[in-house]
């Protein structure tokens, strides 16, 4: 809708003599599935997420003060880091309350950092760190295979319905003069459960899980997070990015298919990309599941601007 | 073709968006119920707020829900809320029975490492930095004994006010004019504490500590503040446990107190009774 790149009429589609698996001389359908079982940046990410939560749950239990507090405020190693969108709803709270100036020094280092860190790489802490992420991933295959079985039907939602939620948890913060959203946050809920101990508050989360099994696929990352929201708006121009080359593409479109978000991917589709190289947009998480797939290796990570200096 | 799609997407998302408005408002006059409900008996004498916490109103809102007070606190005295305490969920609480706050942090941690200032530790910065003055004026700083840490922690632990101790003349021991032997709250009690009169550096276990004593002064003798904060008063023969203004609510007392029930409990300071 945005995408200025998008309005411009598309570069000619490959003949299938420049195709990628006509160049290596294999069947098409062979070249597609010679990437199954790659599964190296998934393998990465999932160590990395499991390791955050862990480090956590580890800190509080051998009190090694490495990586205090829950993921909606932190302290690593004495510096504190606060979830943008809970400290974007403080902010807006202790303005008519009056409480802006007493508002610490170390939340607004909190704030600014996870503020910069998001400008680098957008919602890459989504799949990188977020224990929800973790859960829905899992829920996702199960109701890819209960899809697959006919036994539920897909149903999906426009994708900037999450921007509605975003205003309506703020304005809703601002009207209750309280933090609703964290009541709601599957995040926040599963970090404080692995951390301080669960609660019957984990329903929360098991309904949710539960939803996006049986009726929508990946319901509240893609339709309603705030969090991920947030960051998609403030990774407008990360430089973190996952690029597309169009030669390399054999428009087989694998890589929409394991996508949390497959509108970032509209370029690969025949016919659709308007130039040479893509860069996908900031609904993005960084996850690689679509570089793991990729046949042509058409998809890989860079860094924006730096990429054209080597 | 065309058209119609963008047609049909726009009528989705209006309709899925008139539905999301729609559960926002709902849980947002959820959340306004609730707070109505809830707000007046947040805090009671098991789910005290921590030391420098602002009105109970503006908690709720500004707590982020991080922990980083609970993980701070050497004697693990706060807890966060479970559901059942509705909007307060996930915030952190005391329950001065279990564990109280003897202080043993000397700095008041958990204030100082909020990020919202729910916990507000500018008053106690106030409070440790105009003590250090006062003491200049009257005391010789240049002598190698002078710890000026020292004179700022005691301010700042006089400016907590998280209750005030209430004593229940019903059950209370000294009153009846008895005394008390042995270990106050049994052998498998948990809570730990840093005994006033001794040097201790970090807290002990209850459980560890041996009383005898005439008649039952535990929770004055125990006191962390002293006698500004509660003292034996013992005119026309009759013992009775007085508390006073320099209470700051961190239920020591409570804590120690060996009757079954508490014969002293802290009663929350809410937004009228504030002194």
């Amino acid at each position: 809708m945005f995408n200025r790149n998008k309005k411009k009429p598309p570069i000619a589609a490959k003949p299938i003599a420049e195709m990628p698996h006509s160049l290596l001389g294999q069947d098409y359908k062979v070249w597609c599935k010679s990437q199954k079982g790659n599964h190296k940046w998934r393998n990465i990410r999932w160590t990395v997420l499991i390791g955050v939560n862990l480090l956590f749950v580890l800190s509080f239990f051998l009190d090694l003060s490495f990586l205090e507090g829950s993921l909606s405020g932190s302290r690593a190693m004495g510096f504190y880091l606060i979830d943008t969108f809970n400290a974007l709803q403080v902010v807006l709270i202790s303005l008519p309350g009056g409480y802006f100036p007493s508002l610490t020094m170390n939340f607004w280092i909190g704030f600014f950092t996870i503020l910069f860190l998001s400008t680098m790489g957008g919602r890459t802490y989504c799949s990188w760190v977020c224990p929800y992420h973790f859960l829905a991933e899992m829920a996702e295959r199960l109701h890819d295979f209960l899809v697959k079985k006919k036994k539920v039907k897909e149903h999906s939602f426009n994708i900037y319905l999450r921007f509605v939620f975003w205003g309506g948890f703020l304005l809703l913060a601002l009207l209750t003069k309280n933090i609703v959203f964290e009541n709601l946050n599957p995040i926040g809920i599963l970090s404080r459960a692995m951390i301080y101990g669960p609660g019957l508050i984990l329903l929360w989360v098991l309904a949710l899980l539960i939803f996006e099994i049986v009726y929508s696929k990946r319901f509240w990352c893609r339709y309603v997070c705030p969090v991920g929201a947030t960051w998609a708006i403030t990774g407008k121009a990360a430089p973190i990015r996952v690029k597309f080359d169009h030669d390399k593409c054999g428009y087989c479109r694998d890589c929409q298919d394991v996508c949390l978000v497959p509108h970032v991917l509209w370029f690969v589709q025949r016919g659709k990309a308007t130039q040479k190289t893509h860069y996908a947009g900031p609904d993005c998480t960084r996850c690689g599941l679509c570089i793991d797939t990729c046949a042509g290796k058409a998809l890989t990570f860079t860094i924006k601007g730096l990429d054209k200096l080597i | 073709m065309k058209k119609d799609n963008t047609n049909i997407n726009r009528r989705q998302f209006l309709i899925s968006s008139a539905v999301s408005v729609s559960a926002l408002a709902a849980i947002g006059a959820g959340v306004g119920f609730l707070k109505k409900l809830h707000s007046a008996n947040a805090r009671t004498t098991n789910h005290l707020r921590p030391p420098g916490a602002v009105d109970e109103d503006d908690f709720i809102y500004g707590c982020i829900k991080c922990g980083l007070c609970v993980q701070i606190c050497p004697i693990d005295a706060i807890h966060l809320a479970g559901i059942s305490q509705g909007l307060s969920y996930g915030t952190p609480y005391i329950d001065l029975r279990e564990q109280a706050c003897d202080f043993s942090c000397d700095s008041l941690q958990c204030v100082e490492t909020c990020p919202t200032a729910v916990l507000d530790f500018k008053q106690f910065e106030e409070a440790g930095g105009n003590a250090i003055t006062e003491y200049q004026k009257t005391h010789d700083v240049s002598e190698p004994g002078f710890n000026p840490f020292k004179v700022q922690i005691r301010a700042m632990k006089e400016e907590v006010k998280m209750g005030m101790a209430k004593l229940n003349v019903n059950t209370c021991l000294a009153v009846q004019g008895k005394g008390f032997t042995g270990t106050p709250r049994g052998e498998y009690f948990k809570g730990i504490y840093r005994s006033p009169d001794g040097n201790e550096k970090k807290a002990s276990p209850l459980r560890d500590r041996e009383f005898k004593r005439g008649i039952c002064d535990l929770c004055v003798t125990e006191c962390p503040i002293g006698e500004t904060a509660i003292i034996m008063d013992d005119t026309g023969g009759i013992f009775k446990p007085k508390v006073l203004e320099g209470c700051t609510g961190c239920g020591v007392c409570v804590m120690v107190c060996p009757t079954e029930n508490p014969s002293i409990i802290v009663e929350p300071l809410n937004q009228e009774s504030h002194v």
